[in-house]
């Protein structure tokens, strides 16, 4: 009977060990904390009603940055114990972590950083910017983005979610390699919340792939064919095709892994005619294509923020888009090259090796693009303009050890060794997350109305990129040296401990940057007055996000704005200007909460599944159904705002805008100012229980 | 906000049916059906050729409904439906064919031990990490030595029987390539093809394919030496 | 009359961008189908010394199966043209007798599979049978879940009657109908006929 009703559940699955007890622990207090100040602040029909059940892309994308920002840290805290083990647990010591404990870290720590902190701020950055560039409103559909959030969020909740219940990730790698990843030798609930996790925010992936797909093919800005899209665009759109079409196959792939798993199928066991090898081609045929996906949008920021900090158009715009397209279409015929070693031969790996090493050429074609831009350009060097410096500097180093590794017969030596550890990590930070910080420090002032702190922001790119150096060509040594990946343990004799503690310095120095960068956040925002950007254009950027206020009113433009060249917004103002405007009314969509109720059952279906409850799963299942029945079967959706609205609401916004005090002229803070003024105001707080009034 | 329904002539739908379409389509599908089911029941074509037809009946068929039920094509420009389905029936051809052409190496190679003595076997491939792969039922015979040094097979000419072996050692200290065959046409042995032979390093050839065989070094074309097989 | 003539090329944009974006979630369902072909087709013949599918299956059975998908297909075309002409009781004629031609493929679809699990080949038996359950009964997921979709599109045409609002669903429906015969083309070319090849 207590099968029936709780599955796999008992009362062995509540917290009982440290770490589990601990995370627990963490995320409660967070979650009572966020309950309290929003009680006090009597905030929650606020949050409900402008933040969470909201449709409109910019705040959407705040969301996911939001979201991706504090997975950022809990990943980071993962690498922290990774690198800590790794330096201490040479020879007779075996560090403080056992070895199935370090195993469920490094997976973690994989899949939190691809699907959630990657995918999140990827997300984030295109819902907010490319409705903007394109003169567009919203998304062409309202539901399925705030439906691929709240999945997104789902998957967030399940991958800590075995803090509290089960006590086990997975313990197989970010991937979950089957047979490993099957029943027989994974018994426990690890695989499943790992499978599930992934599912869920992949299908909201997908959604989100088929929204911004249809959202620029068909909701640009009259006049703007596809030649005269922005570089960001193009970037977001290659990479989202990439979506439409590998992430079915990650869903495809994990779900016959769970029918393995629940329904005792045989698709990659090690016996009845399974076929584990079958389990790894289909896995890596959407794990390539997945960095790509991360990083395309990546060099869509890039060839943005050139063109603007060396105040110059980009250098052969059509190159450009070629060498985005190219890079898209080449990294479909490339996966063979995560397993070369497993013994497909030598026509087979000679092929996808000389297809690995043509992606070279499209991407040259962007770097050199990039660097052509700059030629003869008035380079500023702005906080955007280093991350992209620091970007080419690393992304071409970890290249070259790409190319290195697509030819087999070096890759037979270099696989799975930490050679490939370091080129893959050289490849996502150096490429999608310098991306990422390149891309928020060029728009922060669009999304927030002021910029971030250039001092702060510098130093931070500083600590990050020497501690990228100092935490990853050791590893780099290490690879060529013989050392593997994910080691717990290795012996004294090898002689690698020093390059092992050579890395955890390198990423304590990481670990500064990134508190830089949380100063450099809360340093702008007490400095907002003087960064304040009050004409929504402080870079004297080219593109149509520029034309509105920072930030933009909820509808973005009043009048959707007609398009006739490249680069739209430097030819406008060229010509003098946006033209007087023509008030129409608008069509927005309401807000709705039908995006949470669905993810909240397919929640819950999943959290059944996890457990095998199986009435639990129906009743998700179910709960899915009846929710997308009545969010589709409604009539009334959307509302209009009539002309003279929209005219009364844009007087309103121009003359809240011209009573504004202008900046104050000032330098922006130091690192030491800061620290004066947080100990001031803590020393303020305590003195005068200053904690009464709030 | 219930409206009556309006002609759609004036929106961009890419789907506009007729009743003819439909007709046709449906009539054209029914044939394209049952002339494979036909075919595969009365056993009329074998093997590859039958399986090269009934999949150019299922893509055929695919076309007719995608044209006549789906109206695809019709669009005006630019016809993004139509180019979205061509890249995907692309992509499935990519996922599945290259999935098949893999896993097909994979298995080939990376079989367990005792399959892979019967596929060879089957193959008629005889040399197998050195053992013998059952095509000698009666097991092997005299073991025959070849010593290359010098530049000199001694003893050029073997004369041996089915399922002997030879060994070709190298006692040299240069790298051999032995091949079969003359040194402007290279043969096979046996499904065996030649190759290099290090310093010091022999090769094992069980002799299971009749007649007189020639091998050379190709690197030092004139070391040659040969051997006759007979039952 | 210009603000209705704005609404009317704003719904019909609008339009437009669902069968879109429709049309592109069909593609991925496509992509995901590709994963189960391929898997079939890697693990069809792994059937872990238990019977080949040839030796299971009934190939008058397959055929009647796909002749009343390929029917009700067909009378879903039929439906789509009664919306054209707006005829509220001709849609529901078409489209219900879709329905029922679905429900009868599902049962026959059943019948096999529940044959197969009583003679013991489940699909816990092999990766072979493993595939085959997957892949068609996937596909026979996707028909309930267009079953489901039609029956009640069809009580809410009865009740509002023929809005443009329920217009775009039946003409998403039917589009999701054909791909699935469509796809069935494949399932009967790929598992039936070829385990006879």
């Amino acid at each position: 009977m207590k099968e029936i009703l709780l599955g796999k559940l008992n009362g062995h699955a509540l917290p009982h060990e440290w770490f589990t007890i601990g995370g627990t622990v963490a995320f409660v207090l967070l979650a009572l904390f966020a309950v309290i100040v929003l009680t006090w602040t009597k905030r929650w029909t606020w949050l409900w009603k402008e933040w969470l059940t909201s449709v409109d892309p910019k705040k959407i994308g705040i969301m996911y940055f939001l979201v991706a920002g504090f997975m950022l840290l809990r990943g980071g805290l993962d690498a922290i114990m990774i690198w800590l083990q790794q330096a201490l647990s040479s020879g007779a010591s075996h560090g403080y972590l056992s070895a199935d404990h370090f195993q469920q870290i490094f997976t973690a720590h994989g899949n939190i950083m691809v699907f959630f902190v990657a995918m999140g701020f990827v997300f984030g950055l295109i819902n907010y910017i490319v409705p903007l560039q394109i003169g567009a409103r919203d998304l062409a559909s309202p539901f399925l983005n705030t439906l691929g959030f709240w999945l997104y969020i789902g998957g967030v909740i399940m991958v800590n979610m075995f803090f509290a219940l089960g006590g086990e990730y997975a313990a197989t790698g970010w991937l979950a390699i089957a047979p490993l990843s099957e029943t027989q030798f994974s018994p426990g609930v690890g695989v499943d919340y790992w499978i599930w996790s992934l599912q869920i925010s992949g299908i909201g992936t997908t959604l989100g792939g088929i929204n911004f797909v249809m959202t620029i093919l068909k909701m640009r800005a009259k006049g703007m064919t596809l030649w005269k899209m922005p570089m960001f665009t193009w970037g977001s759109l290659c990479s989202m095709l990439m979506v439409i079409t590998v992430f079915p196959l990650l869903t495809a792939t994990l779900f016959l892994l769970f029918l393995d798993r629940y329904f005792g199928m045989h698709f990659f066991t090690t016996g009845s005619g399974g076929n584990a090898m079958m389990y790894t081609n289909l896995i890596w045929m959407w794990g390539h294509p997945e960095v790509y996906i991360l990083v395309l949008p990546a060099f869509g920021v890039f060839s943005e923020v050139v063109s603007a900090f060396s105040r110059k158009r980009l250098a052969s715009y059509k190159s450009q888009v070629a060498g985005l397209i190219g890079v898209t279409v080449f990294a479909l015929s490339v996966w063979l090259h995560h397993f070369f070693t497993m013994g497909a031969g030598a026509d087979v790996n000679a092929f996808f090796g000389v297809m690995t090493m043509v992606i070279a050429i499209p991407t040259s074609v962007l770097v050199f693009g990039w660097i052509a831009t700059m030629y003869k350009g008035r380079i500023r060097f702005t906080t955007p303009m280093l991350w992209f410096l620091g970007f080419i500097a690393t992304f071409s180093l970890g290249g070259l050890a790409g190319v290195m590794l697509a030819v087999p017969p070096a890759d037979f030596q270099l696989h799975n060794s930490l050679f490939l550890v370091a080129h893959f990590h050289t490849m996502v930070i150096g490429g999608v997350l310098f991306g990422i910080f390149c891309g928020i420090n060029y728009w922060f002032p669009k999304i927030a109305g002021f910029r971030l702190n250039e001092r702060i922001g510098r130093y931070s790119f500083w600590f990050w990129i020497v501690g990228f150096f100092v935490a990853f060509v050791p590893l780099y040594v290490l690879g060529l040296m013989g050392a593997t990946r994910r080691l717990d343990h290795y012996d004294a004799s090898t002689g690698w401990q020093p390059l092992f503690i050579m890395s955890f310095i390198g990423g304590l120095i990481i670990m500064v940057g990134v508190a830089l960068q949380v100063v450099q956040i809360i340093a702008s925002v007490i400095q907002k007055r003087q960064l304040r950007d009050t004409t929504g254009d402080p870079w004297d950027g080219r593109t149509l996000e520029w034309a509105t206020a920072s930030p933009p009113p909820f509808y973005n433009f009043a009048v959707i704005p007609e398009v006739t060249t490249r680069d739209a917004y430097f030819e406008i103002k060229q010509n003098g200007g946006l033209p007087k405007p023509k008030y129409e009314d608008i069509r927005m969509p309401r807000n709705t909460a039908a995006g949470i109720y669905v993810a909240a059952f397919a929640f819950i279906a999943s959290f059944a599944f996890v457990w095998h409850i199986n009435w639990l799963a129906i009743a998700g299942i179910v709960g899915v159904i009846l929710c997308l029945i009545i969010r589709t079967f409604n009539e009334d959706t959307e509302y209009t705002i009539t002309a003279a609205e929209v005219e009364k609401l844009e007087e309103r916004r121009q003359k809240k805008h011209a009573a504004a005090k202008p900046p104050e002229d000032a330098e922006d803070m130091g690192l030491w100012e800061f620290i004066k003024i947080v100990v001031t105001w803590a020393l303020d707080v305590i003195r005068n229980k200053r904690w009464r009034t709030w | 906000m219930n409206k009556t329904p309006h002609p759609t002539n004036t929106s961009p739908k890419p789907h506009h049916g007729t009743l003819t379409s439909y007709v046709t389509g449906f009539v054209l599908s029914l044939v394209f059906t049952l002339i494979p089911y036909y075919l595969v029941v009365n056993k009329s074509l074998r093997g590859d050729a039958l399986l090269a037809t009934i999949i150019g009946f299922a893509i055929v068929q695919l076309v007719i409904q995608v044209v006549f039920f789906l109206h695809l094509g019709r669009e005006k420009k630019p016809r993004w439906n139509l180019l979205f389905l061509i890249s995907t029936v692309s992509l499935i051809v990519l996922v599945v064919g290259a999935s098949i052409w893999i896993m097909r190496h994979l298995h080939y190679n990376m079989m367990p031990g005792d399959v892979t003595n019967k596929v060879a076997n089957d193959e008629a491939v005889h040399q197998v990490s050195g053992l013998q792969a059952g095509t000698c039922p009666g097991g092997t015979g005299t073991i025959y030595k070849v010593e290359l040094k010098n530049d000199v097979a001694s003893p050029r000419h073997t004369n041996a029987h089915l399922c002997d072996i030879l060994i070709i050692m190298n006692l040299d200290d240069t790298t051999r390539d032995i091949e079969f065959g003359v040194h402007a046409k290279h043969e096979t042995y046996a499904g065996e093809f030649g190759g290099a032979l290090r310093p010091h390093y022999s090769r094992m050839i069980t002799l299971t394919e009749l007649g007189t065989h020639k091998f050379h070094d190709h690197l030092e074309d004139k070391m040659t030496g040969d051997f006759t097989v007979t039952p | 009359m210009v603000k209705e003539h704005e609404t009317e090329n704003h719904e019909a944009q609008a339009d437009d961008r669902v069968a879109f974006g429709f049309w592109v979630y069909l593609m991925t369902d496509l992509l995901m189908f590709a994963v189960l072909f391929a898997t079939f087709a890697v693990l069809r013949g792994n059937t872990f010394g238990g019977p080949a599918l040839r030796e299971l299956f009934s190939l008058p059975l397959a055929l009647t199966e796909t002749l009343i998908l390929l029917t009700s297909s067909f009378t879903a075309g039929l439906g789509m043209l009664a919306v054209r002409r707006g005829s509220k009781n001709q849609v529901l004629t078409w489209f219900g007798i879709t329905f029922l031609l679905g429900l009868a493929f599902l049962g026959f679809e059943l019948k096999e599979f529940a044959e197969f699990i009583h003679e013991g080949h489940t699909w816990q038996s092999s990766a072979s049978l493993s595939s085959f359950f997957t892949l068609v009964g996937t596909h026979g997921l996707h028909i309930t879940s267009g079953l489901l979709w039609m029956g009640t599109t069809l009580v809410f045409i009865w009740k509002r009657g023929l809005n443009s609002h329920l217009v775009r669903k039946l003409t998403l429906l039917s589009l999701f109908w054909h791909f699935l015969d469509i796809v069935w083309i494949f399932i009967f070319t790929v598992v039936y006929l070829m385990a006879y090849v």
